[in-house]
């Protein structure tokens, strides 16, 4: 392999550090105009009144729409939401009118001039309070209409292994508590956007920024059919992507209101977020609170575990309702438990709903976890980090979930983080300092997630006349570097150099199916699906050669006799029959494999162009390749099945230093070992898990939406803070394991997300070893930090 | 944003008559923090006058004492070698506002017009006693910096006037000074500030001076603090008196960015912090 494990330059880097690269808020259709959306003013009211007239009277104004005057349209997998709200608001960031003008001013001024008249209803924002009895309904209806007695989703995930209770009563240790974790917003860089334009057959095309473009197409079908618009196609293009991080898993409210002035107006109509509006109007993070109970034998061995979630998902069901199935992978396969019980409460409140984000429910769950383990640690008197290893994970094992993990690095994991920190030394080291080192491991789908039937990727690959390979995805690159990987992969599986390799714009029209860029599955699904491709492809290159090989070699004898009568003829009979194993296709080249003479081999370019121009019909070189990996649909009821074909693991540790005076917490250093499977490119393996570190710095330290009575009250980088490069100014020293993963593509497993998922506890726990108290809910601010060092300070005297 | 009418006066005349002209129009200098409140939704002014165009109010002099321009930038002041020698506090303070890209447009004359209680200069100017020096119709008038904030976001500048310099007198013989900020990450407003002064002669506190940011309606000195300081020697019972008072003196609020007791508590650890700090250099020159 000559293109794996190196860093060639990234086919968009050019573009994206010029400046040149089209993201959603630079395109431009012709004639397009802009939409701009009126939101609740309350957390939840009975819509008495809309009063459009002063919008519509605005100069400018092409079209002002509620849900009166269009069809309805509903969405999110529970289908309990709708473009335009009809009745009544839930949560304040509702949509209850918009519209559609000659430019972005004139369409937010014909916003705010519309008037609605409410009567506010009694709200709620606790989960626990919304769950309680005679709680105010946020959907009292279910979406056939039907009455509903409870907040609580009808959405379950429940694992239960073993005896618990048993287990409990006979544990010689046993540590629990209460973690919670806040609201979070992924902040991409870009913000969202979209553009919805008809034909004039009525078939759409939308420009979106999502991460789902063949699952938008579906529902972006479903709201074309909720039109009337029967027998119609919607079109997905996606622009490029400032970021993801989950906030495309889902179509959004604003993509269909787009539409829908689309449809109004007979124009493309473009919706713009800014930041302002992207912190208000777009979903965080989901907000979860873990109680976690774990007990060890004498030997420190674990004995059960015992998880309890409440997930406060706001007024609506997005995808990141789903969360607890991958937290379920934590919960019953993170180190050897052999008693396990996982139940959760999903709830609705008039908070704003939230959607997916990086680690998908992990990183909430592990930072319960680890946190409680360190805590057993203590209660057992046993070394944090040995407790991990006496109950670490191995490789071929199944674990309570029925997780087939065939390759598993996290005892390497964990015992190079320890040394890297110096652990031995530094942990509980009363060493007259307020410093600690700290540490949490990971496991993670690293062979995609299977949360919907299919779980496949798709891929063309096509040769021009020239040997470019033009390849189609239905993956999504967003900023992590999937089209490298591609590159990568294809170079070394087809044999042509990267900068050879030509990715499509991700369209729906042109590219195959692909489920979504999501569970750190992009490279892992689509490089797979490349290499299935890569063997057809080479085989129809081989196969022409043997036809043609010969005469082409000859052409090429003959020109190198006229340049040089004395050139020695080859050592091999090009002329007799050669077989289609024989030959090999490297850096554009074809060639027999069991020689190296320059004259015999032959430009791939040469070779396609005489297969296609051949007498008596030619032929093209197209090959489609689908890959759908081997995993199962877990039973979630049970908490059964092994969604992933593979598992990343990983380690991280941090050393850090609290001033005990003002409650900051400064890292003087972190470790950050992941089981990767194979590295296919570093340069990108290190941004993605340094861009992932950073992301849990934020969420340990930092990060939170916060809110007042459903009311966002930061949104915006003033008051929203995020690490920045100062933040991150300290060594971190990144080592990656390579276990070689036999359902990997050339032994890679997914690495998008697992970045984040340890960070949190991981700091936790080196602030418990520093300062001796644990802050439980994030983020670990310096004003919680102080008051519970206050806390204890009073306690002690 | 709809466009708004802009000018760009190139004397100081022009701009106070340009001012009295236009009813409901604004200055603006570097416009961070004008443009941040207009895209928030603030009442929008009549029309911006643009202070950057006056070369007055961009030039500094800065010798035995300065009279530095309001309009001029944090980053143009930041160069000039002779204000980070002669006042290294109010360099530090600046060198801790905002980032690089913002310190390049922002100024000194907008950080204290805009008249927010975390504005970072404010505390180490008061630290020095520095002065605004204010230009209207009737002519120039100077106050003490102090005088000068009224109410957040309110100075006691007339409508009419603008802000033409800042002055600074030379800083005591011997006078040590340090800022302190407590912000949730590097690039953030202040939650609490401290700027400190201290002489120290025979070990005792002979000239003592500390100003607070955000932890009251304006930056405000703090005289009882001082008072508790000056004339003694800063033992660790002085030292904790001194930070006793100074959690008294200070009256924060609790919004979004901290709680009160969490600011007072930062006050007194850093009145203690440059307290001892400060004192420290004075022990090997006695
Ligand atoms: C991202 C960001 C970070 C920031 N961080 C900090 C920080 O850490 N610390 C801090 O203190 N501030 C911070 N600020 C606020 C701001 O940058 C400063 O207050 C800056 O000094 C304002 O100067 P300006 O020239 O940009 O003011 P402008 O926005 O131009 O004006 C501010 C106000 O002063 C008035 N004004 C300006 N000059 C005059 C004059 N000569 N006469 C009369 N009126 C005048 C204007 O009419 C306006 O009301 C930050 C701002 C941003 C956007």
């Amino acid at each position: 392999m000559t293109y794996m494990g190196t860093s060639p330059t990234r086919p968009d880097a050019a573009a994206k550090a010029t400046g040149r690269a089209e993201y959603i808020s630079d395109a431009v259709r012709p004639g397009m105009l802009h939409g701009a959306i009126r939101f609740s003013e309350h957390a939840h009211a009975r819509i008495l009144r809309i009063d459009t007239s002063k919008a519509e009277r605005i100069p400018g104004v092409r079209a002002v729409i509620t849900a009166e005057n269009t069809p309805e349209v509903r969405l999110g997998f529970l289908r309990d939401n709708l473009a335009l709200k009809k009745g009544k608001v839930r949560q304040f960031r509702d949509e209850i009118a918009a519209v559609a003008a000659i430019d972005p001013d004139i369409a937010a001024e014909a916003a705010a001039a519309i008037e609605v008249e409410y009567e506010p209803l009694p709200a709620v924002f606790d989960p626990i309070e919304a769950l309680a009895e005679g709680a105010p309904l946020v959907h009292d209806v279910d979406p056939r209409g039907r009455p509903v007695t409870s907040n609580l989703m009808p959405v379950h995930f429940r694992h239960f292994s073993g005896d618990v209770e048993k287990a409990r009563a006979a544990s010689a240790y046993v540590a629990e508590g209460e973690w919670s974790t806040p609201l979070i917003q992924q902040t991409c860089m870009g913000t969202a956007g979209c553009i919805a334009e008809f034909d004039p057959q009525m078939n759409l095309t939308v420009w979106a920024k999502t991460q789902i473009p063949f699952l938008a197409q579906r529902d972006f079908n479903g709201a074309l059919a909720q039109m009337g618009l029967r027998n119609k196609n919607a079109r997905v293009i996606v622009p490029a992507l400032g970021g993801g991080f989950g906030t495309g898993l889902d179509t959004h409210c604003y993509e269909y209101i787009s539409i829908l002035l689309a449809w109004k107006t007979g124009k493309p109509v473009k919706v713009q977020y800014n930041r302002d509006q992207e912190f208000a109007y777009l979903s965080p993070r989901q907000s979860a609170t873990v109680r976690m109970a774990q007990g060890c034998d004498r030997d420190g061995r674990l004995t059960f575990r015992h998880v309890h979630v409440v997930q406060d998902n706001g007024a609506y069901g997005s995808w990141g309702a789903t969360y607890p199935s991958v937290m379920l992978l934590p919960a019953t396969s993170l180190y050897r438990v052999p008693n396990i019980y996982f139940d959760c409460e999903l709830v609705y409140t008039n908070n704003t709903y939230a959607q997916a984000m990086r680690g998908y429910g992990n990183p909430e769950l592990t930072f319960a976890l680890e946190s409680n383990l360190d805590q057993l640690a203590e209660e057992a008197g046993i070394d944090a980090a040995q407790l991990r290893l006496i109950n670490c994970n191995e490789p071929n094992e199944v674990t309570p979930m029925g997780l087939k993990v065939a390759t598993c690095g996290l005892r390497e994991c964990l015992e190079q983080t320890a040394e890297r920190l110096d652990w031995d030394n530094k942990r509980g080291a009363p060493d007259g300092t307020a410093r600690g080192v700290g540490m949490a491991s990971l496991i993670h789908v690293g062979g995609s997630g299977r949360i919907y039937r299919s779980d496949a990727s798709g891929v063309i690959l096509r040769f021009d006349d020239w040997g470019n390979l033009y390849l189609s995805s239905g993956g999504v690159e967003m900023g992590q570097g999937l089209h490298s990987s591609l590159q990568i992969v294809a170079a070394d599986a087809i044999g042509v150099a990267p900068d050879r390799v030509f990715i499509n714009q991700t369209d729906t029209s042109t590219c195959p199916w692909d489920v979504g860029t999501h569970a750190s599955r992009g490279a892992f699904t689509a490089c797979n699906a490349l290499l299935m491709g890569a063997t057809k492809l080479r085989d129809k290159v081989f196969r022409a050669a043997v036809e043609l090989y010969p005469q082409l070699v000859e052409e090429a004898l003959r020109k190198q006799r006229k340049r040089d009568p004395d050139a020695p003829a080859p050592s091999f009979d090009w002329r007799s029959r050669i077989d289609a194993d024989a030959f090999d296709l490297r850096e554009g080249q074809v060639f027999l494999s069991n020689t190296d003479d320059p004259v015999l081999r032959v430009d791939l370019g040469k070779l396609i162009r005489a297969a296609h121009f051949r007498d008596g019909g030619g032929q093209m070189f197209t090959v489609e390749a689908f890959y759908d990996p081997p995993s199962e649909l877990p039973d979630w009821e049970q908490g059964q099945g092994n969604m992933s074909a593979c598992y990343t693991f990983g380690t991280q540790g941090v050393e850090v230093e609290v001033d005990t005076d003002t409650g900051d917490v400064r890292i003087l250093k972190m470790a950050a070992v992941l089981d990767v499977g194979k590295v296919i490119n570093p340069q990108i393996l290190r941004g993605q898990t340094i861009g992932a570190l950073a992301q849990g710095v934020g969420y340990a330290l930092y990060e939170e939406v916060k809110t007042e009575r459903g009311r966002i009250l930061n949104p915006n980088f003033t008051d929203y803070k995020i690490p920045t490069a100062v933040e991150m100014d300290f060594p971190i020293e990144l080592e990656f394991v390579e276990t070689d993963e036999p359902t990997g593509p050339y032994g890679a497993k997914g690495i998008g997300e697992p970045g984040l998922v340890p960070t949190a506890p991981a700091i936790a726990n080196a602030i418990a070893d520093a300062v001796g108290v644990r802050i439980h809910d994030l983020p670990i601010t310096p004003e919680k930090l102080l008051a519970a060092l206050r806390a204890k300070n009073e306690e002690a005297t | 944003m709809h466009p708004l009418p802009y000018h760009r006066p190139t004397s100081l005349e022009a701009a106070l008559e340009l001012k009295a002209s236009l009813p409901g129009a604004r200055f603006i200098a570097g416009g961070t923090d004008v443009m941040v409140r207009l895209k928030g939704g603030a009442p929008r002014p009549s029309a911006l006058i643009s202070l950057r165009g006056i070369a007055e109010l961009t030039r500094s002099e800065v010798a035995q004492s300065a009279r530095l321009g309001a309009a001029a930038s944090v980053a143009d002041l930041l160069a000039i070698d002779a204000l980070r020698e002669g006042w290294p506090v109010l360099a530090d303070a600046m060198n801790q506002m905002a980032s690089p890209q913002i310190r390049s447009s922002a100024t000194l004359g907008g950080n204290l017009c805009n008249a927010a209680p975390c504005a970072d200069s404010a505390p180490a100017l008061l630290v020095h006693g520095a002065r605004v020096v204010l230009r209207g119709p009737q002519g120039e008038r100077v106050l003490a910096l102090e005088e000068f904030f009224a109410e957040p976001g309110v100075t006691r500048m007339g409508a009419d006037e603008l802000l033409m310099s800042i002055d600074v007198d030379p800083p005591e013989p011997g006078l040590q000074t340090t800022f302190l900020k407590k912000k949730r990450v590097a690039m953030d407003i202040a939650i609490a500030s401290v700027a400190a002064g201290l002489v120290m002669n025979d070990g005792i506190c002979t000239h003592v001076r500390f100003a607070a940011g955000s932890v009251a309606p304006v930056p405000m000195r703090l005289p009882a603090t001082e008072a508790a300081l000056c004339g003694h020697p800063p033992t660790d019972a002085r030292i904790a008196e001194a930070r006793r008072i100074a959690e008294e003196e200070v009256s924060p609020i609790t919004d979004i960015r901290g709680g009160a007791d969490y600011r007072r508590r930062i006050i007194g650890v850093y009145v203690e912090r440059a307290t001892r700090a400060l004192a420290a250099r004075f022990e090997g020159s006695e």
